[in-house]
């Protein structure tokens, strides 16, 4: 009996990974490639009186960049996502380091699990509880207060302002992202392989330099991972701006938002995210390129 | 009696006898403990400049850990280690007069086998294009000439050896430790290889210590062998000693395989001892033949495979026979193993026998006689 059509269609390798996939996959259509493409379409039009005309047009990517407010806003969003980046790979490598070279193996998991505990509380209460902290009369300013630091003719004349910084941007997005980046960092230096750090001091190199000569090239993809989870995210950051930077200091995403509801011109906003989408795709795939010179010579 | 006389091996040694030169390794009653647990206890060995020099030992005897203490990679709790006369306390792994080639050869993947090879040259102050020469020239030494530009990585698992070799070899070190180097290739690379690394030995003169546990490996290629059980330096004798003359029954099983039969002692004076064993009756052997190590109270004769001979119809043995019935046949191609169960004896003897052009492989069943000499024998007691 030849089997149906049907039947053969049904009992397939590709029927059935397209069915194990298809729920995503649906769902990244319709909600990630059709805006995008909806807003890529968007930003070649024209705005008109709370419409948009359908008609072909570079004008608006000329307009945004030659405004030198959206340059300073975007250089603003490089330079606080780079810091951000820097800050959290930095100082998750070594908390990485410790997690993989001097932990035994049975207590590794237990800390891990420690370090996703900020994931328990939402990313949006977090931003707040950084304003509490850094306000005018937050935590920090009123215990140097209550020490006795803050006041006329005291070390410190008035308390200090720390909401409203690009630095309290940066703390901010650094201790919200700082799990991220030490997860890829953790799991390249758990490849390597533990006689590699001997045959360099066997080879006559300092325990500092078989770090620089072994461990820190191994450990290279694992970091430029981190770069680009905390870089990415971090360059379109929306509320951390919002709520830290008082609304004064506004990033990308910021100024997108503005365009899009405030103002209601959406091709200028779709143009806008186009070019912040495009800036950022360069940067990483200069990452992307430095990762392949590493992984080139793994296994 | 056979005479037992080690054979030398390398060129050093065919000049200037092991036991006339300079000494240089010396391990003074080291004992290392991790927690409660004893892993050297009381090891106490010379090694001389120019010697191939084995740790031998079943998993967990404790050869890892004291080769480990001669490269600096682990501490010693009491005792003292001493390279070429130095003592090594408080001397770092980076800057001892060893290089090792580690069990899984620690090749670095990230680089090139010349920047492997290259690696521990940095502080070297000669000039680049010397150390590219030097470099050239390890890898020819090795048998890797040209490969220099490629990829760690995309070497089969003889080329990393090679590597790990040419990497080691290269900065001249006084001893060069190899950590089981041979244990994950193939039967027949590790045969070549074991002839190559004894050339090379000779080659180059460095004093090698090596790690294993495969006891034909340490034959083959040492001129002493050190065999280890529990952190004690169970044995330590040249290969053809070792395997005539183990001084335990433990060190007898653990070196190829040994036939055991209880004995009797009937009486012992000049020199010789009077034995009783079942299966081949009353026997004299020599004291040079009863091993030193006590055997439990239980006195035992131990034989090699091959000293014993199965005869056929019409020959004669050159010294005594014993007959017996053949028990199991286990056929190898050039050789054949038989299991013969000696009449008045429970458990059968394994006799080897090359299978030479016009000899038949016997069956199970048949009675045979079994050719055998007492001067052959082990006595453990």
């Amino acid at each position: 009996m030849a089997q149906s059509a049907w039947s053969r269609i049904k009992h397939s390798e590709a029927a059935n990974g397209l069915a194990l996939v298809s729920p995503t996959a649906i769902y990244a259509i319709l909600l990630l490639a059709a805006p995008l493409l909806t807003i890529f379409a968007f930003s070649f039009f024209k705005d008109g009186y709370l419409t948009v005309i359908r008609e072909v047009t570079l004008e608006n990517y000329i307009a945004v960049w030659s405004d030198p407010i959206f340059r300073s806003i975007l250089l603003r969003s490089l330079i606080v996502a780079g810091l951000v980046t820097l800050a959290t790979v930095a100082l998750a490598f070594p908390v990485a380091y410790f997690l993989s070279f001097k932990l035994r193996p049975e207590r590794k998991s237990l800390w891990l699990f420690l370090i996703t505990i900020p994931f328990w509380t939402s990313y949006l209460i977090r931003v707040f509880l950084w304003k509490v902290i850094l306000g005018y009369n937050g935590v920090i300013n009123s215990g140097l207060k209550s020490l006795g630091l803050i006041g006329d003719g005291r070390l410190i004349e008035d308390p200090i302002q720390m909401l409203n910084t690009v630095g309290a941007i940066t703390v901010t997005l650094a201790h919200a992202y700082a799990p991220f980046a030490i997860l890829p960092i953790f799991v390249a230096l758990e490849k390597i392989d533990r006689s590699l750090l001997e045959a360099g001091q066997d080879l006559g190199e300092s325990k500092a330099m078989t770090f620089l000569r072994v461990t820190l090239p191994l450990a290279m993809p694992g970091v430029v991972a981190a770069v680009l989870i905390v870089f990415i995210p971090t360059i379109g950051d929306y509320v951390t701006p919002e709520l830290i930077g008082g609304g004064k200091l506004p990033m990308v995403a910021n100024m997108i938002q503005a365009q899009l509801l405030p103002l209601d011109n959406k091709p200028m906003g779709s143009a806008i995210a186009i070019s912040a989408m495009a800036v950022v795709a360069l940067i990483s795939l200069g990452f992307v390129a430095m990762n392949r010179r590493y992984l080139r010579g793994a296994k | 009696m056979i005479d037992v006389k080690p054979a030398p091996r390398n060129v050093i040694a065919a000049k200037v006898p092991l036991d006339q030169r300079k000494t240089m390794i010396e391990f003074q009653d080291v004992h290392k403990y991790y927690g409660d647990y004893h892993a050297l206890r009381g090891i106490t060995a010379t090694i001389r400049e120019g010697e191939f020099f084995s740790l031998l030992g079943p998993s967990g005897c404790g050869k890892t850990t004291l080769l480990r203490t001669i490269a600096g990679f682990e501490g010693i709790s009491s005792g003292a280690v001493l390279i070429d006369g130095n003592s090594m306390e408080n001397v770092p792994a980076n800057k001892r007069p060893t290089n090792m080639v580690f069990q899984s050869y620690a090749i670095f993947p990230h680089l090139t086998v010349a920047q492997n090879v290259g690696f521990g040259l940095r502080r070297d102050p000669r000039s680049k294009a010397e150390k590219d020469k030097l470099v050239e020239e390890s890898l020819e030494m090795v048998g890797l000439k040209g490969y220099g530009a490629r990829a760690a990585h995309a070497l089969s698992g003889g080329q990393r050896q090679r590597v790990a070799l040419a990497r080691a070899l290269i900065l001249k070190p006084k001893v060069l430790l190899l950590d089981e180097p041979l244990s994950a290739l193939d039967k027949k690379i590790r045969e070549q290889m074991q002839v190559e690394l004894i050339k090379l030995q000779r080659e180059v003169g460095i004093t090698f210590v090596l790690v294993t546990h495969d006891q034909e490996e340490a034959l083959v290629m040492s001129d002493r062998i050190a065999v280890m059980f529990e952190g004690e330096i169970a044995q330590l004798a040249d290969p053809e000693t070792l395997y005539r003359r183990p001084n335990s029954r433990r060190v007898a099983d653990f070196i190829g395989v040994m036939n055991f039969l209880p004995a009797r002692v009937l009486g012992e004076g000049n020199g010789h001892i009077q034995l009783d064993v079942p299966g081949l009756g009353p026997l004299d052997v020599t004291e040079e033949q009863a091993s030193a190590a006590p055997n439990g109270g239980e006195a035992a004769v131990g034989f090699r495979p091959e000293t014993l001979t199965l005869l056929y119809d019409g020959q004669t043995p050159l010294d005594r026979e014993a007959p017996g019935t053949i028990d199991e046949v286990v056929y190898y191609g050039d050789m054949t193993y038989y299991d013969v169960k000696l009449d008045g004896v429970e458990k059968p003897v394994r006799i080897s026998m090359r299978n030479v052009f016009g000899r038949p492989v016997l069956d199970v069943g048949t009675r045979t006689r079994v050719a055998w000499s007492p001067g052959a024998l082990v006595l453990f007691r």
